[in-house]
């Protein structure tokens, strides 16, 4: 058994109980290859960095588990035939589970637009160090 | 004329990761990701950034990473909110 994370994002357009449905389905197929769950993460609706398959924004879920290697390729397989899964990335991070940031970041659209003024900043005071760092 | 000695470059700022331990490098984190990438979504050179070059591989696996799971941009070119 190996520990690995897979993040997953879900069509946006599916809420609620259609959205869980996709969610619960994985986390059953996880359970049939004989994996142990460490974590899950629901990181809620988030605007994706670039269109994917034509949509601005998907949910995005994280699974910590612990499978036979064996159980990536068919989970990974299964995850390619639903079309409500969008993107996919798995990978054996270093060090265990550990959560991470999303999990306390709400989803309704007042706070997502502060989240947003907050990314903003950091990016500007990057800049601002890059120069220093120039001159 | 007097010799004058180029002293341009000051202060070789050190490793950020290798000064604070408690800093990790995790492709989830993109707040903290973000100082190393430009306004296009570059990935900031070692020479800017001040990363050593074991931190800097991890940051640019990360961003790598990150980009992949639609994080971070690729480029800024294709950004949505515009």
């Amino acid at each position: 058994m190996r520990y690995y994370e897979t993040i997953f994002i879900v069509q946006p357009d599916l809420a609620g109980d259609a959205y869980t449905e996709v969610v619960d389905k994985f986390k059953g197929i996880l359970n049939d290859l004989g994996a142990q769950m460490v974590a899950v993460e629901e990181w809620g609706n988030r605007k994706l960095a670039y269109l994917v398959k034509k949509q601005k924004r998907g949910s995005f879920v994280l699974f910590a588990y612990e499978v036979k290697p064996e159980g990536i390729r068919e989970l990974e397989r299964r995850m390619r035939i639903d079309e409500k899964v969008i993107k996919f990335l798995t990978v054996q991070p270093e060090g265990g589970y550990k959560p991470s940031s999303f999990v306390s970041v709400a989803t309704e659209e007042s706070s997502r637009g502060a989240d947003y003024g907050r990314e903003r900043e950091v990016e500007g005071s990057a800049e601002i160090a890059d120069d220093e760092e120039q001159d | 004329m007097a010799f004058q000695p180029r002293r341009r470059f000051t202060r070789r700022k050190g490793c950020r990761f290798c000064i604070d331990n408690t800093l990790t490098i995790d492709f989830k984190e993109i707040r903290n990701l973000r100082y190393f990438i430009s306004e296009r979504g570059k990935i900031i050179p070692r020479r800017i950034s001040g990363n050593c070059a074991e931190h800097q591989r991890g940051v640019t696996e990360a961003i790598k990473r990150a980009r992949n799971i639609a994080l971070l941009p690729f480029t800024a070119s294709h950004q949505l909110d515009k």
